[in-house]
């Protein structure tokens, strides 16, 4: 391979279109030093961001055939292998207003972030002027969180967010609500979750792109988990995503499997059932579901359900 | 080769024709699966939303079914390998948390050792049972038939506990494909999430992602859309009339599930595969489509 090719999406501000930029092969080099290159040598008015090259800044990423990378911690080598190509299509973030070519608006995620007060709630415990004393096994579980460079990778490959862009948390904003809400410093975890709560928490399509994508590998979906069941916790059990998670947990303490044929009502209740009558008439025309049958009980389950008596005993956040 | 089979409850009832397809070309393709005996419901991704130990007790519980036969865990479905191979992972990785699950367990009678793999139906055509044995066993190559891999999210992601091949851009379904005869088609949703786990809380933002999915594969020319998750095929497929609400353009396009794709290719009429059972009829394509079928 003698040249690699960077398709660019380019926007002045007015109009959008692609450009081809056509560089030398070099072994062993990063997208940024490619975007760099195009920038010093072949087109002084692309524009993109980047600061410190060490994946710590996080202003750096850009999407690369439709999946989102910090350009500084990626190897041009790995993505043409990966997409096996010698041409590659260079994007925006999605999910954020652009500004210019690959620099996209971080203000407004900024301001939508201030909804789950990502700051420190201060307990009783401790003072300004003296400190906050807090145990290692205590630090231990804000470390994680605490590693997000707000690169926006999260946002840009989000399932739900690239459907509903004003109904949904971005997942650094989840992060950050989890980050303060599991700090042992701070004094008012439900002032985090709450309004994660409020906005969408349990509409995370479980698509696990965020986990997948992040470059600092956060357990983006696992704590997505906790603050749900956090905010079970906190007694929010009545809506939707909660029932539906509580039909199986109870259908498999039952039965051992779920039911499909009650799913629906244990999750909507009666009225928003009733309004799914054609599709469960389609589905019994076909066979799909049974409205008589009741599933049986698993060889075992008395085991199970000592299972669940033993789970209970070890209720661990 | 014999497997622990884990069906997930989804074959009991609304993807019975999974189970029935399953069952068919395991056993043509010589592949033994013994059902676990007392397998319980994954948690579909939704038990860990309400008490994570809980959700991998249970799956340890499966996982110890397994064990008992001493084979690998198969599976049909991406949540359900998702599921298991989360437990597992965790359970192997943490000897405290393994200790506190086996108490729990050994009230059940049974033990996780953590001595078997959790494997998909996918993987195992792929890499135990091999492309070129499968393509011997082809009796009606699919010659003309266009299909577009819909691949889902948790037989990919995340790749730190599925890691079978590169999530960015996986080859295994269009080998099938491939090796059983048809031509697969590129599409912008190949690797897009089904929306399934959030129908209910997100029934709008799920009906728009039913309908851009079936649309994309359309789009490119496919004749019909193929998958290895029973849910991913009940959300295309049962929820397609309900998604077409919000179209002007016509997204009708047949889905399958990849047994079904494989048993027509190893000779089963569509019937015997269950494919009569779908809501959107994949029969007249068929019939049009493959010799003799
Ligand atoms: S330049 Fe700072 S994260 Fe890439």
């Amino acid at each position: 391979m003698d040249t690699v090719t960077l398709r660019i999406k380019r926007y002045d501000g007015v109009k959008e279109w692609y450009q081809e930029y056509q560089l030398p092969y070099e072994k062993g080099k990063t997208l940024l030093y490619s975007l760099t290159k195009i920038r010093e040598e072949l087109d002084p008015t692309l524009t993109f961001s980047a600061a410190c090259r060490h994946a710590i800044c996080g202003s750096c990423a850009v999407r690369v055939n439709g999946n989102a990378f910090l350009a500084c911690k990626t190897s041009l080598d790995q993505l043409l292998e990966t997409f096996e190509t010698e041409r590659l299509t260079l994007e925006p973030l999605n999910n954020f207003p652009v500004i210019r070519d690959l620099v996209v608006d971080w203000e407004p995620k900024l301001e939508r972030m201030k909804a789950v007060r990502p700051w420190l709630i201060p307990s009783e415990d401790g003072d300004p002027s003296e400190g906050f004393r807090q145990s290692p096994e205590d630090f231990r579980k804000i470390a994680s969180p605490t590693d997000c460079i707000l690169c926006g990778i999260c946002s840009s490959e989000c399932g739900q967010l690239s459907l509903n862009q004003e109904g949904y948390l971005d997942p650094f904003i989840l992060n950050k609500a989890y980050r303060f809400a599991v700090d042992s410093r701070d004094a008012a975890p439900e002032e985090h979750i709450r309004p994660a709560l409020e906005k969408g928490l349990w509409k995370c399509l479980h698509c696990m792109e965020c986990v997948t994508k992040c470059p600092k590998e956060i357990d983006l979906a696992g704590e997505n988990a906790y603050l749900r069941q956090a905010s079970i916790q906190m007694g929010e059990r009545d809506n939707k995503g909660a029932r539906h998670a509580y039909a199986f947990v109870e259908d498999v303490k039952s039965k051992g499997r779920l039911n499909e044929v009650t799913l629906p009502m244990k999750t909507e209740g009666f009225v928003s059932t009733m309004n799914r009558i054609p599709f469960a008439l389609r589905l019994i025309r076909k066979g799909k579901i049974n409205p008589l049958h009741m599933p049986r009980e698993v060889e075992g389950i008395e085991g199970v359900r000592k299972i669940y008596e033993h789970a209970q005993g070890v209720k661990e956040p | 080769m014999r497997y622990g089979f884990f069906p997930g409850c989804t074959l009991e009832s609304a993807a019975k024709e999974l189970m029935i397809s399953t069952k068919k070309v395991a056993a043509a393709l010589g592949i033994e699966l013994v059902e676990l005996e007392g397998w319980t419901c994954c948690g579909a991704s939704h038990i860990q939303d309400v008490d994570d130990f809980l959700a991998t007790s249970i799956n340890a519980r499966n996982i110890a079914l397994a064990e008992q036969l001493d084979a690998p865990l198969l599976t049909v479905c991406n949540t359900c390998t998702l599921m298991l191979r989360t437990a597992k992972q965790k359970l192997d990785r943490n000897e405290q948390l393994k200790k506190r699950v086996n108490q729990g367990l050994a009230e059940a009678g049974v033990e996780y050792r953590g001595t078997v793999e959790i494997t998909h139906f996918l993987w195992v055509l792929v890499k135990d049972y091999g492309l070129d044995r499968l393509k011997e066993k082809v009796k009606r190559p699919l010659e003309g038939l266009k299909v577009a891999n819909f691949y889902g999210c948790h037989i990919l992601r995340p790749p730190q506990i599925m890691g079978f091949e590169n999530p960015l851009n996986p080859q295994s379904m269009e080998r099938v494909a491939e090796a059983l005869g048809a031509e697969c088609v590129d599409f912008d949703q190949r690797l897009a999430c089904c929306g399934f786990h959030a129908v209910f809380p997100a029934e709008k933002e799920v009906m728009k992602l039913t309908g851009i999915n079936c649309l994309s594969s359309k789009d490119a020319g496919a004749d019909c859309l193929v998958t290895p998750c029973p849910l991913c095929q009940m959300q295309l497929d049962m929820y397609q009339p309900d998604a077409q609400r919000g179209f002007d353009q016509d997204i009708t396009v047949p889905i399958l599930h990849l047994p079904q794709l494989v048993g027509l290719a190893l000779g089963f009429e569509p019937a015997e595969l269950g494919i009569g059972r779908h809501i959107v009829d994949a029969i007249p394509l068929l019939r049009k489509k493959l010799v003799t079928a």
